[in-house]
C-alpha cells in the first residue's frame, strides 16, 4: 500500500489528519468535532455527553442581533475548533522575526525582554522559561489546599466539581455564543479555594503552565467556598497576536457564604489596523454568582484591545447581604467597537451593586455602556448605584449609553447618572504650558478619568494598564 | 390570547380612497396582521407587554368607524378659551372667538402623506390601515394667540370594547404662537383602546406649548405616537399629567432640525389602582446649538408600573448640544414597580449630554421629621408625594393653569 493510501484510510476512520507538527481537529462544526476534543482531552463520558447537549441546543439556536457593534457573518463550518500548541519550529526563532509594531509597544510598556518573547510566541529556552517559577508557586496553593489547574485536568482530577458547578451559572441554553462554547471549550482555568482560606497570591493565568495557548473558546470557572477570597487576573496588558479571529470564551464565578471573588481583566488583543481590517472578535460571558449570604464578586476590566469587544460582565445576587462591583474602562480607537457592561440581578434581601463605567472613543470608533439593573420583588432594602461616564475625541466616533433599570421593590433604591464630554480645552492647555506635549497630556487627563477604576486593579498591574491606557489613544489627538 | 386581525373589507367602511391610499392602507393591514400587538420581545415595548395587556383586558376589540352622538359635557370655566371639541377622535366643532379667524385653518385630516412604506411601528401600522379622520389646525405666519386653545378629547358612553383610530396635524407659521390645552374627557365604563397619531410641525421662530390631562379616571387604553419636527429657533414645552389611564403609552419623537431650538418635556404622574404609564422619547439632535430638557417624575402606588425610555442622539455635526433626562421615581407599595431605560446615542464631540434615573421610596428621614411635628404616617407620605410631583407643576407659567393643575393632582393624591 502506498503512503497516499495510508493516509486516505487514516481520514476516513478518523475524520482528521494526524499530523506530528500539529493536531487539528477537522474543520466545521458538527459532532465529530466535538467528540474529537473530548477524546483528544481524554474526557470522562459525562462531559462529552454535556457537550453534545449543547451542541444539540446550539442547531436551535440563533446568533443574536441586538447588539451595537455589527459583524460580519462568522462562516461557523469554516473554523478549526481545536489546534494543539504550536511546536517549537512554526515558532518565530528571534524577536527579529516579530512584527516591529509588537516590538515597540512592549518596550513602551516596559516588559522585560524574556517576557516580550514568551508573548510574542517565541521559543523560549527552558532555563528562561517562568516554569521554575509557576512551580513553587503551586505548591504553596497546593499545601492551603488550593486547587488552581487547567480546567481538562480538573474534569479528570475533580469531576465530582466541576459536576457540580459547571454550567451551573452559564447554563448551555443561555445563547449563542455561550452555548457555543459549551460545546466546543478546548481550555481554560479552574479555581478552587476551601473553605476559611485566603488565597495568598493573585492567581493568573500567566503563571498556569501551559496557559500561553488556551485558544478561542477558553472555559474559566472559579468556586470560592464559604468564607475564602480570591483575586483572579486574566490577560495581560501586553498586546497579544491571535489568529483566531472569534473568541468566545465562558467564565463563570461561584461565591458561597462570606466569600469573595476579585476577578481583573485586562485586555490588549489585536484591535485590527487603522483601516478597520482585522481584528479579534471578544464576544465573552462572564457571570458571577453570589449564592451565599455576605458574599462579594467585583469584576474589574480594562478593555483597550478587539476589534469587536462584546461583553457583559454580570451578577447574579443571590445570597442575603451580597454584594456585586463592576469597574470597567472601554478604550475604543480607529474603527474599533465596544459593546460592554455589566447586568446585576438583586434578588436577596439587603444586597448592593456598584457599577462604575469609563467609556473613551476616539478615531472611527464606537463605544457603548449597556447595563441591567434588575431588583426583584423579594429583594427588599437593597440599592444600586451606577455612574456611566464617557469621553468622546473628534466627531467621527460615537458614545453610547444604554441603561435599563427594573425596580420592583418599593424599599429599595436604584440611582444612575451618565455624562458624556469631551476633554476640556483648558485642561490640554493647562498641561501644555507645563510641557506636556499633547500626548502626554491626554494621556494624563485621561488617566485621571479613569482613575476611579484604576485604583481597583491590583497594584502592579494598575501601573501598566495606566501606560496602556495613553498608548491606546495614540494618534488620537492632533 | 385575543386574535385581532382585521378584515381588509374594514377599510371600505372608513370611506372611498385613491387606489394609492386604499393600497397604502392595506399594505400597513398586512404589515400589522403579520405581528400582531407586539409583545416584550419588541425592544420598544420590553417593558410595556401590549399583547399580554390588550389580551387580558379585552375580550374582543371591534373597530368602531361610525361617528358616536356628541354628548354633553362641562366645558372648563376656569379660564376664558378657544376650543375645538373630538368626539372619539373626530372633529365635531371648534370655536376661536378669542382669534382673528382669518389667521387660523382648521379642518378635519386624514394623512395624504404615502411615502413612509417601511413603517415597522405595528401601532402606527394600524394607525396608517385604519384611520378615521381627526382634525388639522395651521397657524399662519406672525400670528400670536391671545387664548389657550382647549382640545376636549371625548369618549362617548357607547364605546364598549372599540378600537379608535385618528390622525392629527398642527403647523404653527414663522414666529407665530400657541399654547395648546389637551383636556381628555372620558363618559365610557367599558374598556376602548385609542391610537392617535399625530404630526406637529413647528416653523423658524414658533413657540408651542402644551399641557395634556385628563378629567377623570377611566378605562381607556391610550396609544400616541407624535411626530415632531422643530425649525430653528422654535421653541418646544410640553407638560404632561397622565391620571388614571389603564394603559397609556406616549411615543414622542423631536427632530430638531435647526439651529437653537428648545424642546422641553415635563410631566408628572401619579399611578395606582393598576396603571400603567410608559412614556417613551427620542430626541433627535440634527443641528448645532439646540437644548433639549426632559424630566420625568412619577409617583407609583398599588399594582402599577410606570416606564420611561429616553434617548437622546447626536448627530455628528450638533456640536455644542445641551441635552438633559432626569427620571426619578418613588414606589409606594410592594407591588409598584419602575422601569427605565435612559438611553444615549451621542456621535459629537463637543456637547453636554447627560442623563439620570432614580427610583426608590419616601425617604424614611422626611417622614420622621414631619411626624415629629404631628403629621400622621400617611399625611406626611402625601404631603412629602405633593411636594415631589409640584416640583413640575411649578415650572407652568400661566397662574389659571397652574391652580388648574394642582388641584386635579391634589385630588388625585388625597383621594386614595
Amino acid at each position: 500500500m502506498s503512503n497516499q493510501n495510508i493516509n486516505k484510510t487514516k481520514e476516513y476512520k478518523y475524520g482528521f489528519s494526524t499530523d506530528i507538527e500539529s493536531i487539528k481537529a477537522p474543520k466545521g462544526l458538527s459532532e465529530n468535532t466535538i467528540k474529537f476534543i473530548s477524546e483528544i482531552k481524554k474526557e470522562p463520558k459525562w462531559m462529552l455527553e454535556w457537550r453534545l447537549k449543547a451542541y444539540k441546543r446550539l442547531k436551535a439556536s440563533k446568533e443574536p442581533d441586538w447588539q451595537k457593534p455589527k459583524f460580519p457573518k462568522i462562516d461557523y463550518q469554516n473554523l478549526y475548533y481545536y489546534s494543539a500548541p504550536k511546536s517549537i519550529k512554526d515558532k518565530p526563532k528571534s524577536l527579529d522575526e516579530v512584527d516591529p509594531k509588537l516590538i515597540e509597544t512592549y518596550q513602551k510598556l516596559g516588559i522585560p525582554l524574556n517576557e516580550q518573547k514568551k508573548l510574542s510566541g517565541v521559543a523560549v529556552d527552558a532555563v528562561f522559561d517562568s516554569v521554575s517559577v509557576a512551580t513553587t508557586y503551586k505548591e504553596e496553593l497546593t499545601k492551603k489546599g488550593i486547587i488552581f489547574c487547567p480546567i481538562s485536568e480538573a474534569i479528570q482530577k475533580h469531576p465530582e466539581l466541576v459536576k457540580k458547578y459547571l454550567g451551573s451559572v452559564i447554563p448551555i441554553s443561555d445563547h449563542y455564543f455561550a452555548t457555543l462554547n459549551s460545546a466546543v471549550f478546548t481550555d481554560g482555568s479552574f479555581v478552587y479555594i476551601p473553605p476559611n482560606t485566603k488565597c495568598p497570591m493573585e492567581l493568573s493565568t500567566y503563571f498556569r503552565i501551559n496557559s500561553s495557548e488556551t485558544g478561542q473558546f477558553e472555559r474559566t470557572l472559579i468556586i470560592a467556598d464559604k468564607g475564602s477570597y480570591v483575586s483572579y487576573l486574566e490577560g495581560c496588558t501586553a498586546p497579544m497576536r491571535d489568529e483566531n479571529q472569534l473568541h468566545a470564551a465562558n467564565v463563570e464565578l461561584i461565591a458561597l457564604d462570606d466569600a469573595e471573588i476579585k476577578y481583573s481583566t485586562v485586555q490588549n488583543w489585536y484591535p485590527g489596523d487603522e483601516n478597520g481590517k482585522g481584528g479579534i472578535y471578544n464576544f465573552v460571558t462572564k457571570r458571577g454568582a453570589c449564592r451565599g449570604k455576605n458574599s462579594k464578586i467585583s469584576w474589574t476590566q480594562v478593555e483597550t484591545g478587539s476589534a469587536i469587544t462584546w461583553k457583559y460582565p454580570s451578577c447574579i445576587l443571590q445570597g442575603d447581604n451580597s454584594v456585586g462591583e463592576f469597574y470597567s474602562i472601554a478604550i475604543t480607537n480607529n474603527h474599533q467597537k465596544a459593546d460592554t457592561g455589566t447586568k446585576m440581578i438583586h434578588l436577596g434581601k439587603n444586597t448592593k451593586s456598584k457599577i462604575i463605567s469609563k467609556g473613551i472613543s476616539a478615531g472611527k470608533a464606537d463605544n457603548t455602556y449597556r447595563g441591567l439593573v434588575d431588583i426583584g420583588r423579594k429583594a427588599s432594602n437593597s440599592r444600586n448605584y451606577t455612574q456611566c461616564d464617557s469621553l468622546l475625541m473628534g466627531n467621527k466616533c460615537g458614545a453610547h449609553t444604554i441603561p435599563y433599570m427594573k425596580n420592583k421593590n418599593s424599599s429599595s433604591t436604584i440611582e444612575h447618572e451618565a455624562t458624556t464630554s469631551k476633554i476640556n480645552d483648558e485642561q490640554l492647555f493647562y498641561c501644555n504650558q507645563r510641557g506636556l506635549n499633547q500626548e502626554e497630556a491626554v494621556s494624563l487627563i485621561v488617566n485621571g478619568f479613569c482613575k476611579d477604576v484604576l485604583q481597583q486593579l491590583p497594584m502592579e498591574f494598575a501601573v501598566e494598564a495606566q501606560k496602556l491606557v495613553g498608548i491606546s489613544l495614540e494618534g488620537s489627538v492632533g | 390570547m385575543l386574535d385581532f386581525k382585521p378584515n381588509e373589507k374594514e377599510i371600505e367602511k372608513i370611506g372611498k380612497f385613491s387606489i394609492e391610499e386604499k393600497n397604502f392602507r392595506i399594505e400597513n393591514l398586512k404589515n400589522f396582521n403579520s405581528v400582531g400587538f407586539p409583545n416584550k420581545l419588541v425592544e420598544d415595548w420590553k417593558f410595556s407587554d401590549l399583547r399580554h395587556i390588550v389580551s387580558k383586558n379585552f375580550a374582543k376589540l371591534d373597530l368602531k368607524l361610525k361617528p358616536s352622538k356628541e354628548e354633553n359635557f362641562d366645558f372648563i370655566k376656569d379660564f376664558e378659551h378657544n376650543y375645538i371639541v373630538l368626539v372619539n377622535g373626530r372633529l365635531t366643532s371648534n370655536s376661536f372667538q378669542h382669534e382673528d379667524n382669518s389667521q387660523i385653518v382648521i379642518n378635519p385630516y386624514l394623512n395624504k402623506d404615502f411615502s413612509n412604506k417601511k413603517e415597522k411601528n405595528p401601532l402606527i401600522n394600524l394607525n396608517y390601515a385604519l384611520s378615521i379622520e381627526g382634525f388639522n389646525l395651521e397657524v399662519k405666519d406672525n400670528y400670536k394667540f391671545n387664548k389657550v386653545l382647549v382640545i376636549y378629547n371625548l369618549f362617548t358612553k357607547d364605546l364598549n370594547e372599540n378600537i379608535l383610530n385618528s390622525q392629527n396635524r398642527i403647523k404653527i407659521g414663522k414666529n407665530s404662537e400657541l399654547h395648546v390645552f389637551d383636556y381628555v374627557i372620558n363618559k365610557s365604563e367599558k374598556n376602548f383602546f385609542n391610537n392617535v397619531y399625530e404630526d406637529l410641525y413647528l416653523a423658524e421662530s414658533s413657540v408651542f406649548k402644551n399641557i395634556s390631562i385628563q378629567k377623570n379616571r377611566s378605562n381607556g387604553f391610550f396609544h400616541k405616537f407624535s411626530k415632531n419636527i422643530l425649525s430653528s429657533k422654535s421653541n418646544y414645552s410640553s407638560f404632561i399629567f397622565p391620571l388614571g389611564l389603564k394603559f397609556d403609552k406616549l411615543d414622542l419623537e423631536f427632530n430638531l432640525e435647526g439651529e437653537n431650538i428648545e424642546c422641553n418635556l415635563q410631566a408628572a404622574s401619579f399611578l395606582n389602582k393598576g396603571d400603567h404609564q410608559e412614556i417613551k422619547t427620542r430626541v433627535n439632535h440634527l443641528a448645532p446649538n439646540c437644548k433639549s430638557y426632559q424630566k420625568v417624575k412619577n409617583v407609583i402606588d398599588l399594582d402599577s408600573k410606570g416606564v420611561y425610555q429616553g434617548k437622546i442622539f447626536v448627530k455628528n455635526i450638533a456640536q455644542k448640544t445641551d441635552a438633559y433626562q432626569l427620571s426619578k421615581a418613588i414606589l409606594l407599595d410592594e407591588s409598584s414597580e419602575f422601569d427605565s431605560k435612559p438611553e444615549l446615542e451621542i456621535y459629537a464631540d463637543d456637547v453636554k449630554c447627560s442623563h439620570g434615573s432614580t427610583s426608590g421610596s419616601v425617604e424614611k428621614d422626611s417622614i420622621y421629621y414631619l411626624m415629629t411635628r404631628g403629621l400622621s404616617k400617611n399625611e406626611s407620605v402625601k404631603l412629602l408625594i405633593n411636594g415631589f410631583l409640584s416640583e413640575i407643576i411649578v415650572s407652568i407659567k400661566s397662574k389659571t393653569m397652574k391652580n388648574f393643575i394642582e388641584q386635579k393632582l391634589l385630588s388625585q393624591i388625597y383621594e386614595h
